[in-house]
């Protein structure tokens, strides 16, 4: 399946704004950011926040194909 | 202001928020700005840059509403985020809450901003004299200040 993947602030930096993603299903947005980490280890220090289709998630929370899976550094507004 | 949850490119304006909460019912109205400050953790701020993921960040400012209505008797809420560059002086957030009375007027204005520097997916960039850095929400911690990007040449000692 294929997932939307965004990227905001710091990370946005680091990866660009995103990019569309095959994934195995069952995959978890926690294991998405896994792999990312390891393919980009300097980002390994985020305390990550995740959002799936604009919603929240825990990291054990399983993709479904089309979502928009969105990657967040601590946010500073205000 | 048309809207009462938005983010916006350009200046607040406080005027607008306090007519969006205008209610005959309601006793008080607290308007809250928050405002680029010149200095921070001894840093001359030179201005504050801001981005969000515009959509999620409105639709967490209605919950926020929500929520905040479900603890006190409010009339309205009305809630912007200014997104780019916002120089010393000006307003990058603003929030207006009208109640019956004052005292849950300031309790919820309070508590929104309290809120939205918590969960509202938006994000600082400080310009100082000589760089910039992503501002955290816990800062003091290491990963706080998540990268800091100096001009070549223009790192001082802090």
């Amino acid at each position: 399946m294929r997932v939307r993947l965004r990227f905001f602030a710091s990370l946005r930096e680091r990866l660009g704004p995103g990019e569309e993603r095959a994934v195995r299903t069952g995959t978890t947005a926690g294991a998405l950011w896994e792999a990312l980490v390891r393919a980009q280890p300097a980002i390994a220090a985020v305390r990550v926040r995740i959002a799936v289709n604009e919603r929240y998630v825990e990291p054990g929370h399983e993709l479904a194909d089309g979502d928009e899976v969105a990657f967040f550094p601590p946010v500073s507004g205000g | 202001m048309a809207e009462r949850f938005a983010i916006v490119d350009a200046p607040i304006d406080p005027g607008s928020l306090l007519a969006a909460v205008a209610d005959p019912a309601a006793g008080a109205s607290v308007l809250f700005l928050g405002t680029t400050r010149n200095e921070n953790a001894g840093r001359r701020v030179t201005r504050l840059e801001y981005e969000a993921f515009a959509d999620m960040a409105v639709r967490e400012m209605r919950q926020l509403a929500r929520q905040a209505r479900r603890r006190w008797p409010l009339r309205r809420v009305a809630i912007v985020h200014r997104i780019g560059l916002v120089p010393v002086g000006e307003a990058s957030v603003g929030i207006a809450v009208s109640a019956g009375h004052r005292a849950e007027a300031f309790e919820a204005c309070h508590w929104l901003i309290d809120r939205l520097k918590e969960i509202v997916p938006i994000w600082k960039k400080e310009h100082y004299r000589g760089g910039t850095v992503w501002i955290g929400s816990q800062q003091g911690s290491p990963e706080g200040n998540a990268v800091v990007a100096r001009r070549r040449g223009a790192a001082r000692s802090r």
